[in-house]
């Protein structure tokens, strides 16, 4: 208790102090600072053992899942067909994001489950310091994965959906990234992805217990659509829908019936973006309340 | 003999090390046995063994002539602690012992005797992430002792105590060997040990180095010597000398003398009227002793060290 | 030894009260281990509470208003719940139908040749072409015969709905059926009506045991079903009828579904039509059973007779009602109000998982298997307590849902389908089990992979997604039905009250219907656990702990 007392007056002081010292100093230190940090995040990511296996199954199950639905849909000319290419061959994103969860959960609730957080905060007291480095971590990591991921997925989709009645002639669009649609929700996926990562990393902050964490941001991601199924309600559905940050986010995949989103795509990802706002901030708060 | 812990021939690799190479000793009952070695010499894997955590290679481990998995109710034969650390944070100290007294078909009535005997009256009822580690030690001799076994084992049991209970700790072995039961305990600090063990067993890269009782031990190390104290030492000396012992100084107004008993020094100088202050048996340290036996296995022991932590 | 010689600081302990088993020993310490942390028991009663409080709001959400008829103000809540009739099974039913009847005193038969069966349908269906146009009912509809429209002859009870009945018919588009109390369908002859074609009927009656046969020419007749419909009065209604159902088309879209379509009529033009055994000298009379709001048709029915044939048009269904979006009212199944169940899904998938996971954690797994050596027993005994836990907790859970939830829905003005004391436990007590089993499923991943955070995604993955996938319309219906029958989420069909019927077309797929039966689906849970569990007792027992 102490112990923790003191970081956060030392916090504080070093905040006082740099208000004083001059906003350019203060802004140098808190650079520098940050700096540290971040370097110190992703040699610890780096060599724990199991990250590269997430950020790989983050690709693999991504565009196995993908690539599978794609194989499997098909729109026979002539039939009225209300599949959307894109989200068929990014379907992947459904299982994918569960593996990005367990990343950004990890990063954070591994260092309480071996007590190794203390040894982090005491090497950087600055504890919203440290949970950003570790945000910055995970996002840029699952903006990387994402991005093979996605562009796997649109390549096996590419190759395998216009042999099944999914061309340009039948009124569906091209799996190019020069369409405008397509290139929203590849890019509009990637950061799903992202924002996937730090909402997670906010979970676990708040949680610091892995598997209440994992599960709050499944059940977060998943609960809404099953809800939203079975409300008898017409109104809520639509509105559970709105709020669920997976089923808001996703909107952001449509190429096709535009007019029927429950959300408009820019905004259904704004939705996530809120839940892993919210998150972080929650799990920042809670890191600087509670002690280590 | 049947209540002892026996341990055979237990060869067990980690990876790229040898972790036990054919570890053999026993451990009797009424007696402390003191299990000693350096860090990674295998002692925490041995104990590891014998309560058929992991598996040997080779070689078997026998509790009371059984083997440990074999045994139902086992801690009514062998009580130990390996780690006193191993506890469910958010469980209260008394939970932990209840469910522990579950397994073995004991009454929650025994529990808070146990309690009561471990002095954690104060501590029952609050969560275990709380205690500070000699509370966990206190609680963790508790849960060995529950189901009152003929034979018990702690790893490395006075770890980060205060002196305090470090002295508690060793009165509580003592009373142990003395109610009868076979006392195991391990300890990388020959001193822990000096005025508790009977009995030790010398381990070093995986396999025994020395299996001896501590008088035993303590004897060969001294090699008969005998301080002498006096204000006379050059007149001593030369006595002595006269009578066949070899006289070396050990400081200002001190003597060694080999090669003449205590009882005999002291006859020698008095009956030569040279005054003395104290003739008694030198007491060799068993640090000396110990260090003595595993200088050929310390030059291993960083190396040896090292490989483990990467095989774990 | 010094025994005996010196006082004992550790006394020995009593001797235990009762000497169990080894096994119901670990049970006893794994429950105590479970119920003394105080994360894992209010994380049960959070679950339990988040399955019941997320099923009443999803139930009780939408208040339904429906039209209170000329001069009286909009309806809503209970006071619209349509009058269902129940069937002889106690199942809820359509009846409605065009009845051309006579009564039948004693043993008899009725015989007649369906020589034409065409009808309108609400647009949509695919199929274009001049409607009839003009106002009135039939306003915008199009020509052709619905699949499931029937004309045929009957023996019913009375002309009460939901009564007694066994009937054969000719329909739009699954040939001959002999059909009888809602739910039987026996298959005739094959093929569509024609004036060339027509199809012979023929019920007989002898008591309570009633004969169905059908004939291409009205000479050779072929038996298609014997029946015995209990406490069938000794004057019953035989006659001609002709219905045909709402026809819907239902799109999917992500978490929910959009259904169009409305009622369609069908006429039959009957020849031949011969019935014995009645009273002498008594005339057809016609009665268009179910008409009126409310009715799942357009309320056109009527009949001619001119030249030796008579002419039937009808509009209804004779079948049981099948939940989902194509009903005509709003309906809702008793395990609507257990969608809650994906909460307590996922807060107890943690909690097993947490109950291994954090002993690997803490190192005290070592304590746990020196007190229990058989660790295949710390196992079971952990699976027990996980699982009976979970159970009680879900089966209070789903009690109180499946009891205050469907009249919640009810006093919203939703039409709670009926079910069967069997099948209401069958839904409470399997909704419990699955999960009890999903716990113990969670538990052995916890146990294999020993990292939490990998175990309860993955017990989550398998549970839920496919659930999800099926349900979202993200995947095409073959593939998400290929799920919902391979992975551990085909337990869901345990859920499911009300049975898909072939001779009704609905929307059977998720979430209200399941490609496989309720205990083929849970079977399919219970396998994954038990090959999950296999696998944790073998790494358990391999492993160094």
């Amino acid at each position: 208790m102490s112990q923790a007392t003191g970081l956060m007056q030392a916090d504080a002081s070093s905040q006082r102090h740099a208000r004083r010292a001059g906003s350019r100093a203060a802004l140098r230190a808190e650079a520098s600072a940050m700096r540290d940090a971040l370097a110190a995040e992703w040699v610890k990511l780096r060599t724990l053992p199991g990250s590269p296996w997430l950020l790989l199954a983050v690709v693999v199950t991504t565009v196995a899942v993908s690539a599978a639905a794609s194989a499997a849909t098909r729109c026979p000319a002539g039939v009225p067909c209300t599949a959307d290419p894109a989200r068929v061959c990014l379907s992947g994103i459904y299982l994918g994001q569960a593996v990005v969860a367990i990343l950004g959960v990890l990063i954070v609730s591994g260092e309480y489950s071996t007590g190794m957080i203390s040894v982090t905060l005491a090497a950087l007291p600055r504890r919203t310091t440290v949970l950003t480095a570790k945000a910055v971590i995970v996002t840029g990591l699952t903006l990387a994965a994402g991005t093979v991921a996605v562009g796997g997925s649109l390549l096996a989709g590419a190759m395998i959906l216009p042999g099944h009645g999914f061309t340009s002639a039948g009124g569906f669009p091209d799996l190019s990234l020069a369409g405008g649609t397509v290139l929203r929700a590849a890019a509009g996926s990637v950061l799903y992805l992202g924002l996937i990562g730090l909402l997670a990393v906010g979970a676990a902050a708040a949680f610091r217990e892995a598997a209440a964490a994992i599960g709050t941001v499944l059940g977060l991601l998943y609960l809404f659509p099953v809800i939203a199924a079975l409300a008898a309600s017409r109104i809520w559905q639509r509105h559970l829908q709105q709020v669920g940050p997976m089923t808001a986010g996703l909107e952001i995949q449509a190429t096709r019936n535009l007019h029927s989103l429950v959300i408009s795509p820019w905004a259904g990802l704004g939705v996530l973006a809120a839940w892993a706002a919210g998150a972080l901030i929650a799990g920042g708060l809670l890191l600087r309340l509670r002690d280590a | 003999m049947n209540e002892s812990i026996e341990v055979t021939g237990l060869r067990k690799r980690f990876g790229p090390v040898l972790a036990l190479d054919g570890m053999t000793f026993a451990v009797p009952p009424g007696q402390v046995t003191g299990f000693v070695g350096p860090n990674g010499s295998g002692k925490s894997t041995t104990m590891r063994v014998i309560l058929g955590l992991d598996a040997p290679d080779e070689g078997h481990a026998l509790v009371g002539g059984r083997p440990y998995a074999s045994l139902t109710r086992p801690l009514t034969r062998l009580g130990s602690l390996l780690d006193a650390g191993a506890l469910q944070p958010g469980r209260t100290a008394r939970n932990h012992l209840l469910w522990l007294a579950r397994s073995q078909g004991l009454s929650a009535r025994r529990v808070d005797e146990l309690i009561g005997q471990a002095g954690l009256e104060l501590a029952a009822r609050r969560r275990a992430g709380g205690y500070s580690l000699g509370m966990r030690q206190r609680l963790g001799i508790a849960a060995a002792m529950l189901a009152d076994p003929p034979a018990v084992m702690f790893d490395e049991p006075v770890n980060g105590m205060d002196p305090e209970g470090i002295v508690w700790v060793r009165g509580f072995l003592r009373s142990l060997a003395a109610e009868g039961r076979a006392v195991l305990v391990s300890s990388h600090l020959m001193s822990e040990l000096e005025d508790t063990a009977d009995h030790l067993v010398i381990v070093g890269r995986g396999r025994v180095i020395a299996d001896t009782s501590t008088a035993e031990l303590l004897a060969k190390a001294s090699g008969g010597r005998v301080v002498v104290r006096t204000t006379a030492a050059d007149r001593a000396a030369a006595v002595l000398t006269g009578d066949g012992g070899t006289v070396a100084p050990a400081g200002p107004g001190a003597l060694t003398v080999s090669g003449l008993p205590a009882a005999r020094v002291l006859t020698v100088l008095s009956g030569n009227g040279v005054p003395v202050s104290e003739v008694a048996a030198h007491r060799a340290s068993l640090e000396e002793a110990y260090l003595e036996l595993t200088a050929s296995s310390v030059e291993y022991r960083a190396a040896g060290e090292m490989a483990r932590e990467v095989a774990r | 030894m010094t025994a005996g010689t010196t006082a004992r600081q550790w006394p020995a302990p009593a001797p235990a009260a009762a000497e169990h088993g080894g096994f119901w020993r670990a049970v006893l310490a794994e429950w105590t281990k479970f119920r003394s942390v105080r994360g894992l028991v209010i994380g049960t009663v959070v679950a339990a509470l988040a399955m019941l409080l997320v099923g009443l709001f999803a139930a009780g959400s939408a208040r339904f208003t429906c039209p209170g008829g000329p001069g009286f103000p909009t309806k809503t809540g209970a006071a619209c719940l349509p009058r269902i009739p129940r069937g002889p099974g106690g199942q809820a039913v359509t009846d409605s139908f065009y009845f051309v009847h006579q009564p039948l005193a004693a043993n008899g038969s009725i015989t007649a040749a369906v020589t034409s069966l065409t009808g309108v349908h609400a647009a949509g269906n695919g199929q274009t072409g001049a409607g009839p146009g003009g106002a009135g009912p039939l306003a915008g509809m199009t020509k052709g015969i619905v699949g499931w429209a029937k004309a045929g002859i009957i023996i019913k009870t009375s002309t009460s709905q939901g009564t007694a009945y066994a009937a054969m018919m000719a329909t739009g588009g699954h040939g001959v059926r002999m059909q009888y109390d809602f739910t039987q369908d026996i298959a005739g002859l094959a093929g569509q009506v024609s004036p060339s074609a027509p199809r012979w009927l023929r019920l007989t009656r002898s008591g309570d045991t009633i004969t169905g046969y059908d004939s291409a020419d009205g000479s050779r007749w072929a038996r298609v079903g014997t029946v015995r419909l209990t406490g069938l009065p000794a004057t019953v209604q035989a006659g001609l009828f002709v219905t045909s159902p709402v026809e819907t088309q239902t799109t999917s879209s992500f978490g929910g579904t959009t259904s169009n379509g409305g009622p369609s009529q069908a006429t039959g033009i009957f020849g031949h039509v011969s019935l014995s055994g009645a009273a002498p000298g008594k005339a057809w009379a016609g009665a268009n059973i179910g008409a009126g709001r409310g009715s799942p048709g357009t309320g056109v029915g009527g009949f001619h007779q001119a030249g030796g044939a008579i002419t039937v048009t009808g509009s209804g269904d004779i079948a049981p009602v099948v939940a989902g979006p194509t009903s005509y009212f709003p309906t809702a199944t008793i395990e609507d109000h257990l969608v809650g169940t994906f909460a307590g899904l996922i807060a107890m998938a943690v909690i097993a998982a947490m109950f291994i996971t954090t002993e690997y954690r803490r190192g005290l797994i070592r304590l746990t298997l020196a007190a229990t050596p058989r660790r295949g027993e710390v196992l079971a005994a952990k699976a027990v307590v996980v699982g009976a836990v979970t159970f009680a907790a879900g089966l209070a859970a789903s009690v109180i849902a499946v009891v205050a939830g469907p009249r919640l829905s009810r006093d919203m003005g939703l039409y709670v389908l009926p079910v069967s004391l069997p099948t209401g436990l069958r839904v409470i007590a399997g909704t419990a089990a699955l999960l009890a089993v999903a716990a113990v499923f969670a538990l052995a991943l916890g146990t294999v992979l020993r990292r939490s955070a990998v175990a309860v995604t993955a017990a989550i993955v398998l549970l839920v997604l496919p659930y999800i996938l099926g349900v979202a319309s993200v995947l095409p219906a073959g593939p998400a039905e290929w799920l919902l029958r391979v992975t551990p989420a085909a337990a869901f069909a345990i859920q499911q009250s009300v049975p898909a019927y072939h001779q009704v077309s609905g929307p059977y797929g998720p979430p209200v219907y399941f490609p496989l039966g309720p205990w083929s689906g849970f079977a399919v849970l219970c396998g994954w656990t038990a090959l999950a569990l296999g696998l944790a007792t073998y790494l358990l027992r391999r492993r160094d702990a």
